[in-house]
């Protein structure tokens, strides 16, 4: 998997309900790039997001990650691929230790133990919490649990980096500090969020969902300077 | 309430964390704790209901464990009464059933029945005694991974590592949902059955709603039904770990098959 995109064919997705929360979605993030997927509540941003790490598969359409096309025979290889960050990282974080959290994946992989420790310690330091190392990730505060989750998802080695509200319930401080290390990650990246703050520092590309169709993708300034646009969609 | 829902979630904490601590037992390998706690169970449970001094030797186990570990006997006694109630309930029918007379204390006699009696709320104390030693010497992790070393099934081993994640799932919801009624309620502490009802189903929702996201984000770290093994929860079996599984399973069975009567020349019942 030497080209990291992510290729979104005519993706629909509807729920046991019949709801469709996704119609036919299509586009590609290409190498290194850092997109914003952004909507109301209920748009389908979550949903979109679940397909990109197979953990909710197209009911029709594909979705295709670096010449892979997603499928329940792809799902170990893609799983390597994508690294998803999920919103609540109290979902993410089940280990009794934050160090024991982080090896979870690289374990699964079926590396040795001293590329998985390797591996440990380089994700807790990429993301400034090597001294949470033995802590127990429910007494975190919000943001180290946040980085912590990252963590887990980086230790995996990913080429794509999916995340669904980074910066939801954080601090200020911790806000900032989650900001700052997103913009030093190299990965294809694809965030879902409301802080268009946060999309104006780290995206060069917007995704408006509005009703789970893609209302309009293209360069994030003039997205973000469409306020017409954005406001038929719920946002400002 | 919330004080006791926090409690159990500390002592959740503490017992997955109970692994770490520096003991030669917790050194052990998990396999060689889970072989001599079967052991124990099986013959400790093999022994006649109205032996009761036969099965009154068995309490060795668990107080030189308790000992060993670092416990205090007293402690691991009052968590192990949890289970009276219920024993008591299954061993009830006895007293009525087996009336005649075993032994005397002095000129009292002792029934069948009531030795019976004494001798269920005994075992079930001894079993889950020697079954939180297990966990507090090994952690529940460690447990999972060495069931699944000596081949039990994953379709088992993983269960019951989700049964213990679904528990700490369920009492942080319900410490969410009591916080949230008592933020309303004004120290009002009864409420009709109907919002009980609610509540229950409220919490059952849920909860499972967020075991489905952390089963999302466990399939997303590759996850597929194996306990993997991790850095520092890896033991090789050592000789230390031969001596302790065959030096405590060869000292159960001698204690079952020669018994106190003769350990002690008592005459035989």
């Amino acid at each position: 998997m030497s080209h990291h995109y992510l290729r979104f064919e005519r993706v629909s997705y509807r729920y046991p309900d019949a709801h469709e929360a996704l119609h036919d979605i299509s586009f590609e993030l290409r190498h290194g790039e850092k997109a914003a997927v952004v909507g109301v509540n209920g748009a389908g941003k979550s949903t979109l997001l679940l397909h990109t790490d197979g953990l909710l598969l197209p009911t029709s359409g594909r979705i295709v990650v670096g010449g892979v096309p997603i499928t329940k025979r792809t799902l170990p290889l893609i799983r390597r691929t994508v690294g998803y960050v999920f919103q609540q990282p109290d979902d993410q974080l089940f280990m009794p230790t934050v160090g024991e959290d982080v090896a979870f994946g690289p374990a699964n992989m079926g590396l040795d133990e001293a590329e998985i420790d390797r591996r440990v310690v380089e994700a807790l330091t990429a993301v400034g919490a090597e001294s949470l190392r033995d802590r127990s990730p429910a007494h975190l505060s919000g943001g180290q649990k946040k980085r912590v989750a990252i963590a887990t998802v980086l230790a995996m080695g990913p080429s794509v980096l999916v995340m669904d509200e980074p910066t939801a319930a954080l601090d200020p401080q911790a806000r900032r500090q989650l900001i700052d290390l997103i913009r030093g990650f190299s990965h294809t990246t694809l965030i879902a969020t409301h802080d268009m703050a946060l999309v104006r520092e780290l995206c060069t590309r917007v995704l408006v969902l509005h009703r789970g169709m893609l209302a309009a993708d293209g360069p994030a300034d003039e997205i973000l300077s469409n306020h017409a646009r954005l406001a038929a969609c719920g946002l400002e | 309430m919330r004080a006791r829902l926090t409690q159990a979630l500390y002592r959740l904490d503490e017992l997955e964390r109970a692994d770490r601590c520096a003991t030669p037992l917790h050194r052990l390998d998990g396999r060689a704790k889970l072989t001599v706690t079967a052991v124990y169970l099986v013959v400790m449970l093999s022994v006649p209901l109205t032996r009761l001094s036969e099965l009154l030797l068995f309490a060795l186990y668990p107080v030189v464990t308790a000992a060993v570990g670092g416990f205090r006997y007293g402690a691991l006694l009052r968590q192990s009464l949890v289970v009276v109630p219920f024993v008591a309930f299954v061993g009830l029918f006895n007293l009525f059933q087996a009336r005649e007379p075993l032994f005397y204390i002095g000129p009292m006699p002792v029934s069948v029945g009531w030795t019976m009696f004494v001798s269920l709320l005994l075992r079930g104390l001894l079993s889950v005694q020697a079954l939180l030693l297990l966990v507090r010497t090994t952690g529940y992790y460690r447990i999972c991974r060495s069931l699944q070393q000596v081949g039990v099934p994953e379709l088992f081993t993983t269960q019951l590592l989700f049964v213990h994640r679904y528990l700490c799932v369920l009492l942080r919801e319900s410490l969410a949902l009591a916080m949230a009624r008592d933020a309303r309620s004004f120290g009002r502490r009864n409420y009709p059955l109907r919002t009980w009802g609610t509540l229950i189903c409220q919490l059952l929702l849920r909860t499972f709603d967020r075991a489905a996201r952390i089963g999302q984000a466990m399939a997303a770290r590759g996850f597929t039904g194996r306990i993997p093994e991790l850095p520092g929860t890896r033991t090789a079996w050592r000789t230390a770990d031969t001596l302790y599984a065959a030096g405590w399973s060869l000292l159960l069975v001698g204690l079952r098959f020669v018994g106190p009567e003769r350990i002690f020349h008592l005459p035989t019942p």
